[in-house]
């Protein structure tokens, strides 16, 4: 559908069937109705808004999000009814992945997936350790906003000094999960790199991509410091929250953001995926 | 309650507490990592949370203009080509420096305690825009180091999110928003001319109705007049007002008071709040004080004016803020110099002078 030629575009993003369906509802008779709506479904329609609004400046513009969506170890009906359920609700899913478990990894490093999200933490933590980008789907309450799509990107993996990072060694972190924030970093500036260009097309106002920068631990200085890689980046963030370790899940239960990326802190802190 | 929901809602709390205790950990890690003589911020939840406008903390008003005639955009690209230039103070720089002062003293006094003031800037400025405040806040070597900046969003959401117990602003919409919310909140206005200030002692003043206190009597006064009011307030002097939207503020500040008095301080405590009202001790001015006796509450001098205007008295006193319901005696304190907040409560919003504001005029 779109041209897909262009150097800067796009911005492929992957999911996993069971965030975007929710499969514990459904019963287990065959019956022709499509999968309940999951947790990644007003993300996906943020998305779509994205998409519509940039195609709605410029017709031909190849800077788009992109959304595949990967199964793992699911029966020729579940397959079925996935496609199913994708037409029945409209959703633009530019490619299917049926895969056996192990080789999910494989799968999302062989497209180029720029951001995998998921629910799920863990599944979260093995593409970052395996060098994929990836980051938190936040889960949404149903009346959420559908026409903005809100990322929050971690201050303190982007804001952090060399210091501060190894200083983390002290409090408890390991070795390992150090080197996956510093990874994170990476990964986090390709991506914000691609949101930027995609922000700047629209004005202060009415932008249906809003951009956040959350500082958790850091101080003000290294809210100021994230603030200014991310610009460096190509990325003017829009909102910005320092909590300097003030309670981090008030604050998101008002923003409510589709993507929470923080280069795996939160399997430290065992957030909470309730709203 | 089934029990095994109970088990889940447990266990859910359980994990936010751990994810609690992990964020506060090791920002706390982080800190003390700094190897600064900056203190790190206290733990919100036994802390005096104010959070501050942009307008309040720092003079914006050229830049204001900017917004309003030229719009956003412009507004945006002009701080941030001016971004290394920092701001001019604003009506509540004072205040905070006063607020940091007793912190100082109460970590001296008790150097584990969590409670102390906390300061946030609240403001629905861009991030961007954000990065010269961070630059101003560093050039006045404030500390506040607990942000929200909304992007355009109103920040009323977020007063509870980060446990708010009073908030500044010059804007009336949103500090009507927050009194209505429940938090104590007012308007700042500059005073017309500088006043030299204590930098030892934080000095707040409170109005009585309709701040300290709900506005029941101050109806009584307008819509029966004085004598009525004289006569009620007598017949009633034993039963305690009820509580006004900026009772908690003074509570919190008796609270911390008392941390100094423990320490045998009381003589060269850094708070002290004053009452500054409308009434005369002889006919109305004994409820107030048993109101907050029922209360629990201290306030360390009480000023009865029976009509006088506030303006010179407050001069004398120079507080570093000063609460009042009616525009009419925040106009008359500031031309005298004094650092006022309207709080926008109550049946006061509807006069002016003490004529009724016809209903086309009275403030949104």
């Amino acid at each position: 559908m779109e041209d897909k030629k262009s150097c800067t575009g796009p911005l492929m993003i992957a999911l996993q069937y069971n965030d975007l369906f929710d499969l514990d509802s459904v019963s287990t008779s065959i019956n022709t109705d499509a999968l309940p709506k999951g947790r990644a479904f007003t993300f996906i329609k943020a998305v779509q808004t994205v998409n519509e609004r940039l195609l709605e400046k410029n017709k031909t513009e190849s800077l788009l999000f992109e959304v595949i969506l990967v199964a793992k170890e699911c029966s020729e009906e579940i397959k079925l009814k996935i496609v199913e359920s994708v037409k029945h609700y409209g959703l633009e899913i530019g490619k299917f992945f049926f895969c056996k478990k192990e080789e999910l990894i494989n799968t999302l490093q062989s497209n180029k997936v720029k951001l995998f999200l998921s629910t799920d933490k863990n599944d979260v933590n093995e593409a970052l350790h395996s060098g994929i980008p990836a980051a938190l789907l936040y889960d949404q309450a149903d009346d959420h906003v559908l026409n903005q799509l809100k990322v929050i990107f971690s201050g303190d993996v982007i804001g952090f000094s060399e210091d501060s990072f190894d200083s983390l060694s002290d409090f408890g972190f390991s070795e390992t999960q150090i080197e996956t924030f510093k990874a994170a970093k990476i990964c986090m500036k390709e991506f914000a790199i691609l949101i930027g260009e995609m922000r700047r097309k629209f004005g202060q106002e009415n932008s249906p991509l809003c951009t956040c920068v959350l500082t958790s631990w850091g101080s003000r200085n290294v809210c100021a410091s994230a603030l200014k890689t991310l610009r460096e980046w190509g990325l003017d963030a829009d909102v910005a929250f320092c909590l300097a370790g003030a309670p981090c899940n008030p604050i998101l239960a008002v923003v409510k953001p589709h993507i929470l990326w923080d280069g795996g802190f939160h399997n430290m802190r065992d957030l909470s995926t309730q709203s | 309650m089934s029990e095994i929901n109970q088990t889940q809602v447990a266990s859910v709390v359980k994990k936010e507490a751990t994810s609690e205790e992990i964020d506060w950990a090791a920002a706390k890690a982080h800190f003390e990592n700094l190897k600064s003589t900056k203190p790190r911020p206290p733990k919100p939840k036994y802390a005096v949370t104010i959070a501050v406008s942009s307008r309040t903390l720092f003079d914006m008003v050229a830049e204001r203009k900017i917004f309003e005639e030229e719009g956003l955009e412009k507004y945006v690209q002009h701080q941030q080509d001016h971004e290394n230039e920092p701001l001019t103070p604003g009506p509540a720089l004072p205040f905070v420096k006063a607020l940091m002062t007793v912190n100082e003293r109460l970590r001296n006094l008790y150097p584990e305690s969590e409670e102390l003031f906390d300061i946030v800037l609240m403001t629905n400025n861009h991030a961007q825009v954000g990065v010269r405040l961070m630059n101003s806040i560093n050039h006045y070597d404030l500390s506040i180091e607990r942000f929200c900046m909304t992007g355009g969003q109103s920040p009323i959401g977020y007063l509870k999110a980060y446990m708010t117990n009073l908030y500044l602003s010059r804007d009336c919409k949103k500090v009507q928003e927050a009194i209505e919310e429940g938090i104590a909140a007012a308007i700042m206005f500059k005073p017309d001319m500088e006043t030299q200030l204590s930098e030892t002692q934080l000095r707040v003043a409170f109005d009585g109705d309709a701040v300290l206190f709900s506005d029941e009597s101050e109806i009584i006064v307008k819509q029966h007049g004085l004598d009525t009011f004289f006569a009620h307030e007598k017949q009633h002097e034993n039963k305690p007002l009820a509580q006004g939207p900026l009772k908690c503020f003074l509570e919190a500040l008796g609270k911390l008071q008392k941390k100094f008095y423990a320490k045998n301080e009381r003589l060269n405590c850094p708070i002290r709040t004053f009452l500054v009202t409308a009434r005369s001790a002889a006919s109305s001015g004994a409820r107030v004080l048993k109101t907050l006796r029922s209360w629990g509450l201290e306030i360390d001098e009480a000023l009865f004016l029976a009509g006088a205007p506030k303006g010179p008295l407050l001069q004398k006193i120079r507080p570093h803020i000063f609460f009042d319901d009616q525009m009419f005696h925040i106009e008359g304190a500031k031309e005298m110099g004094t650092i006022s907040a309207h709080v926008p409560y109550g049946i006061g919003q509807k006069y002016n002078k003490g004529k009724l504001i016809e209903p086309e005029k009275q403030q949104k």
